[in-house]
């Protein structure tokens, strides 16, 4: 068998044929190898290989076969990356379409128990399509907006994949189906929990860096304390804010009644915004740093006020910056948010833990695979927008 | 125009602007000159509160500046630096205006306002209103610099090296078009520059700094004729002294009764390019012309030159 080491060299030799395009083949082969979906008796039973042909009636086994090898071959032998991006989203599309189908395929009639989950093959396979796809899209030198439109393709795809029932007899969907209730309520606490902390640190994060940009005195012990706070783990400060907010909640009439507690929502909430106030400062001290001091100067010389100043130019010539700390924020948070759970914060991370603690992988993919999902897309979101906001200050 | 008395800037423990006396006639250009770090441009930044005084009272038009608001008064002020300072968020259109609106005037004002001072300074409105400044040369955005400085009509200018950063044939032409916008806006121009050169050819009068001090403030052809000490003579330079002399003449002035063979030369222009264009055609006199093309006379070398001595 081909080892990477030889790949690499073979590539070196003959340049015609590209490094990651060898490595993406590999990825395939193996994908076309390892079991295409797992079978299981009952939802936390062994779990049983089975390969794409015996996963698959022989007719949809050499379909998605088939399409995976057209990919294999295109990652090593053509360099147009429209072509490279088509392949790659076909094989993503193959993928998906197989697994419900095989999940339809094999589930007997008169177990309702038994599961069938994408299996090893299934999980390598989307992440060679996943970086045939990327490549080429960074090759094809897509635009924000372009980008948001293969988002916005993407999201409908996958949205379309669920609605149509073609995933109703995979394991995780069935995981879903039986919660589905639960599921929607934390997902919005989970969005609460990230979008609401980021939402607080904007707002109180954004006048504080515009003060520490404007006295300097306080502007080096502000970032000192937010870099300390930065550095506790996450864990730890959940257990750091038990104590004081159980107290609050004890002691301050009314606090209880609004849902702060020692546990629950209000520790992970605190927590998650105190973490996002270092980008959130950071970013717009540097963002407002970073503007040109002839501008500034010409700007106090024309008559602006200190406002005026600040809204009509400092802040918008900053605005690039302080977006990134907003997609630093965002993203860090919906990863964060999966942990909350942990002190009864609610979330994704429900799923997670019960997951874990069932040792139920599908209910531990139900909890991982959106939060990762929604911070793909925040950061492919924010990404045009920072693009979009940066033009024209050349 | 403007009335500095005492005027002193003290940073730390040095006065960069040092007890400061000086009057700016309303209509003219005044060039302050001085080697780098003289306090040129904390003596202009005073004038508009950029930078507050130690001690020393500012008036302008009569007004006590330092009992006004800061932004107010910048309102009234033109400001034009060198590295001109556009928003490079905003359009050239909306750059000009940016004085304008501030001080509430009406759109259609504003943009009658933005059209004229486009056409002013050699800008097609069509090609660049919409345009940003970093899509613009140096010298374009320089001209957009200086029209938005004077966009709301001030009757003061303050230019703090305003084309450092151009070539010299740009340069060139920039000077000479502030000098024919200034001529027929008469506004008060206060300018900094530490080229002698351009002292001399946009200054009416010319204040030289030394280390915080004025060192002399007179019009060009005294500061040339007579030097107040060594410093000055210094800037100056001793070898283009009587050059620099002779760009502030005329041809007309040095214009006697005769003939001359060969291309003449227009009565308006200054002695320096008549000495010049002798000197490369190689002959001892040329006639003269007026605006209307009408002979004058001639001018000679001798005559010309003649005029580059130390005036006793
Ligand atoms: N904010 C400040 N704090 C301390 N010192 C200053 C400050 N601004 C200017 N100075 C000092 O004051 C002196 C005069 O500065 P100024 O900018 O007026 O010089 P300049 O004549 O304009 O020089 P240049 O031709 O280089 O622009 C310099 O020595 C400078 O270091
Ligand atoms: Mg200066």
């Amino acid at each position: 068998m081909t080892t990477l080491a030889d790949a690499a060299t073979d590539g070196a030799a003959t340049p015609r044929i590209d490094r990651l395009g060898v490595v993406i083949a590999i990825l395939m082969a193996v994908a076309l190898a390892l079991p295409f979906v797992t079978f299981r008796a009952t939802r936390i039973a062994a779990g049983n290989g089975l390969r794409l042909f015996d996963a698959l009636p022989p007719t949809a086994a050499a379909a998605v076969g088939a399409v995976l090898i057209a990919a294999l071959v295109t990652a090593v032998a053509n360099r147009r990356p429209s072509l490279r991006l088509a392949l790659g989203a076909l094989a993503l599309v193959a993928l998906a379409l197989g697994a419900g189908a095989a999940g339809t395929h094999l589930t007997p009639a008169d177990s309702p128990y038994a599961r069938i989950a994408p299996g090893s093959g299934f999980w390598v396979g989307l992440f060679a399509g996943a970086i045939l796809m990327t490549d080429a899209m960074v090759r094809l030198k897509l635009g924000p907006v372009g980008r948001l439109i293969a988002l916005a393709v993407t999201v409908a795809l996958v949205a379309g994949l669920l609605a149509s029932g073609a995933w109703s007899h995979l394991s995780l969907i069935a995981e879903y189906r039986s919660r589905a209730d639960v599921f929607w309520r934390e997902a919005i606490n989970h969005v609460i929990l990230a979008g609401g902390s980021l939402a607080a640190a904007v707002v109180i994060g954004l006048p504080l860096g515009v003060v520490a940009y404007q006295l300097r005195a306080i502007r080096d012990p502000l970032i000192n304390v937010l870099n300390i706070i930065q550095t506790i783990p996450s864990m730890a400060l959940f257990g750091i804010l038990i104590a004081p907010l159980g107290w609050v909640a004890a002691n301050v009439p009314g606090a209880h009644a609004i849902g702060i507690r020692g546990i629950g929502t209000a520790p992970a909430f605190l927590a998650l915004f105190l973490y996002s106030l270092l980008p959130m400062v950071a970013n717009t001290v540097v963002g407002l740093n970073g503007v040109s001091r002839a501008v500034v100067d010409a700007a106090r010389g024309m008559g602006l006020t200190v406002f005026q100043r600040l809204l009509q130019v400092e802040m918008p010539l900053a605005l690039p910056v302080v977006l990134t700390g907003i997609r630093i924020v965002l993203v860090q948070n919906i990863g964060l948010a999966t942990v909350a759970a942990l002190i009864g914060g609610g979330g994704f991370g429900v799923f997670l833990f019960q997951g874990l603690g069932q040792t139920a992988t599908d209910l531990i993919l139900l909890g991982a695979l959106p939060p990762v999902a929604l911070a793909f897309a925040a950061a492919v979101v924010l990404d045009a927008a920072i693009e979009i906001s940066g033009r024209g200050k050349a | 125009m403007i009335d500095l008395s005492h005027l002193t800037k003290v940073y730390g423990d040095t006065a960069v602007v040092d007890d400061v006396n000086m009057h700016v006639e309303a209509g003219t250009i005044t060039v302050i000159v001085g080697t780098s770090g003289s306090g040129k441009s904390t003596l202009l930044r005073m004038v508009n509160r950029l930078v507050e005084p130690t001690k020393g009272r500012i008036l302008v038009q009569g007004r006590d500046v330092l009992k006004m608001p800061a932004y107010e008064l910048r309102r009234s002020i033109g400001y034009a630096i060198q590295s001109h300072g556009l928003f490079p968020h905003w359009t050239v259109a909306r750059n000009i205006a940016t004085v304008p609106m501030l001080l509430g005037w009406d759109r259609k004002k504003v943009a009658a306002r933005v059209e004229e001072l486009m056409e002013l300074f050699q800008l097609d409105h069509a090609q660049f209103a919409g345009r940003y400044p970093h899509e613009l040369s140096g010298g374009q955005q320089q001209r957009v610099g200086v029209a938005r400085a004077m966009a709301a009509k001030p009757a003061l200018l303050l230019m703090d090296e305003p084309f450092g950063a151009l070539d010299p044939i740009i340069r060139g032409k920039a000077q000479a078009d502030l000098k024919a916008i200034q001529r027929r806006t008469g506004t008060t121009i206060l300018l900094v520059t530490h080229d002698m050169d351009e002292a001399i050819h946009l200054g009416d009068r010319i204040a030289v700094m030394d280390a915080g001090q004025l060192k002399q403030y007179a019009p060009a052809a005294d500061i040339l004729a007579r030097p107040a000490d060594a410093f000055v003579d210094d800037l100056i330079g001793t070898a283009d002294r009587p050059f620099h002399y002779l760009t502030l003449g005329t041809l007309g002035s040095a214009v006697e009764p005769g003939e001359a063979d060969g291309a003449p030369l227009a009565a308006s222009a200054s002695l320096y390019e008549g000495l010049g264009a002798l000197l490369w055609s190689g002959r001892k006199a040329a006639p003269v012309i007026g605006d209307d093309g009408a002979p004058l006379g001639r001018v000679s070398l001798s005559g010309i030159t003649d005029r580059a001595a130390q005036p006793r």
